[in-house]
């Protein structure tokens, strides 16, 4: 899922304080579940929001939607027809769906009220966990499933750099090595011999490095 | 320090871009500067334009420098984070380039190394940035340099170019301006008109802009440029004269100095001659200036 944190309510409000019809607009997907979007943080964030309003003396309309998703058509038009009622939108979502917004309605002001942070896992409540950076050639099958790309800090695709120390990478203690862990789950997989084979020099040409990028099927297009 | 002594003074510069090799063999590029060592002020290292590997525009201008020749050290941010790109202009400065051209760099997409990922740690402006920091005594990380470079900074303004507006240009260039650029160099100009919106509202008196003259190679290469690149205007009547005449290449290179000897009149502040690999023609193109 796309993870996102909370952005501090000093920023969304530098953003907002001048407007006076906000909906804060919530997304129930990836957000959600990461527990900085969804229709629990919509109500945190409005709340806090009408107390610093009431304490400016400030009459300012807050109002609460959470949609399915922000990144597709059908659910952004949901509020078409009450969308002329503000003068700003605090969207939730990742920077997909306040993006996705800001297109579909060019006039409206939207502001982004999460900071979007990498695409991860929930290893626990309240700890997520970067897993992948969609460089768009995913090597997992050469690698036993753990991506370099994403958890090595120099990104190196062919062994670790030899800075690791029993197991933690040199920049964090906290964080594994990503090739340890890669070495232990191919003994695991008692494919060691992969291990040894030299990887083909990376094309990044498919990663973000290579511009905005877009996948697009013909045979699901209508 | 050439150029800007002529730019002080008021004096019309020449630069000539001169392409580092593919290779370590700098005998061509070498011999090709040598040979108009005394009419050019500056020669200006492209930095692997349409991000084209080869040799840097560092070694390419220390090379130069090395035989007497000034040059304009090109620096993008495409290929080097802001750790690099200091440490690049460190070296410089420490072998004597004092002239520094900080540009945007093409796209990997654009070169021989599509695979490639760029860096764009920082952007062009946060460059200028950190040129003028550095050129104040501090690094990037507000850490105090043991001894300061100082450069003549320059960068690119697209003036003249099709499609562009020249309000957004001439705002691209005042922040630029106010980031430290000294001098600006405009793309290929094949057609005084196509500038003149630009100078209707910028003093080319106290702002410093080098257009480029661009030789043309051949009548394919005026019909592909009218026809695919987006930001330079080439005439129908241009095409004409080129395709009447008997000896094209000599057509062009006429066509080339004319340009030149029309800028130095119009006023500007110098001209940056780009011969894209021909650059055994600067000879015949200054000649006739």
């Amino acid at each position: 899922m796309i993870v996102a944190d909370r952005k501090p309510i000093e920023e969304i409000i530098a953003e907002i304080k001048e407007h006076e019809k906000i909906l804060i607009l919530g997304c129930n997907e990836c957000v959600t579940v990461c527990e900085a979007g969804g229709k629990k943080e919509v109500g945190v964030l409005a709340s806090a929001l009408r107390m610093y309003f009431l304490n400016q003396g400030r009459d300012v309309k807050l109002d609460e939607i959470t949609l399915e998703r922000q990144c597709d058509h059908e659910y952004l038009e949901e509020i078409r027809d009450v969308i002329d009622q503000y003068d700003a939108v605090v969207s939730l979502a990742c920077g997909v769906g306040v993006q996705f917004m800001a297109e579909k309605y060019h006039t409206m002001p939207v502001y982004p009220g999460v900071n979007t942070c990498f695409l991860g896992v929930t290893e626990k409540r309240g700890l997520w966990t970067e897993r992948c950076q969609a460089c768009g050639q995913c090597i997992l099958a050469r690698t036993g499933g753990i991506c370099p790309v994403s958890r090595c800090a120099k990104r190196i695709l062919n062994g670790p750099c030899g800075g690791s120390t029993q197991g933690s990478c040199e920049i964090n203690k906290e964080i594994s090595c990503a090739w340890q862990l890669i070495i232990d789950r191919l003994k695991a997989l008692d494919r060691l011999d992969d291990y040894e084979q030299i990887d083909p020099i990376k094309d990044w040409s498919t990663d973000r490095a290579g511009g905005p990028r877009k996948v697009e099927r013909e045979d699901v297009q209508q | 320090m050439n150029l800007k002594r002529k730019f002080d003074a008021g004096e019309f510069a020449v630069l000539a871009e001169m392409e580092p090799p593919k290779g370590v063999d700098v005998s061509t590029m070498l011999s090709n500067a040598m040979r108009v060592k005394g009419e050019v002020d500056a020669f200006v290292i492209p930095e692997m334009s349409n991000a084209v590997m080869r040799m840097s525009s560092l070694g390419g201008a220390m090379i130069l420098q090395g035989k007497g020749m000034e040059t304009v050290m090109q620096v993008n941010c495409r290929d080097r984070n802001r750790i690099a790109l200091q440490a690049d202009l460190l070296a410089a400065n420490g072998c004597g380039i004092t002239n520094v051209m900080a540009v945007a760099g093409e796209d990997p997409s654009f070169g021989d190394h599509y695979q490639a990922r760029s860096v764009y740690d920082i952007d062009l402006l946060e460059l200028l940035n950190a040129i003028r920091g550095l050129q104040d005594g501090k690094d990037m990380a507000g850490i105090e340099l043991s001894g300061s470079p100082q450069f003549l900074v320059g960068s690119t303004v697209d003036a003249g170019a099709k499609g562009k507006s020249p309000e957004l240009e001439i705002e691209e260039m005042t922040k630029k301006i106010e980031a430290g650029v000294q001098f600006f160099i405009s793309p290929p100009l094949f057609d005084l008109s196509a500038i003149h919106p630009f100078m209707k509202r910028v003093d080319i008196q106290k702002t410093k802009i080098i257009p480029t003259v661009l030789l043309l190679k051949s009548l394919g290469m005026a019909r592909y440029i009218m026809r695919n690149v987006d930001n330079v205007y080439i005439t129908d009547s241009l095409i004409d004269r080129i395709q009447k005449s008997p000896d094209k290449v000599r057509e062009c290179t006429q066509i080339a100095s004319e340009m030149v000897t029309s800028l130095k009149k119009e006023g500007f502040s110098g001209v940056n001659l780009a011969t894209l690999g021909w650059e055994h023609k600067l000879p015949e193109i200054l000649e006739r200036i």
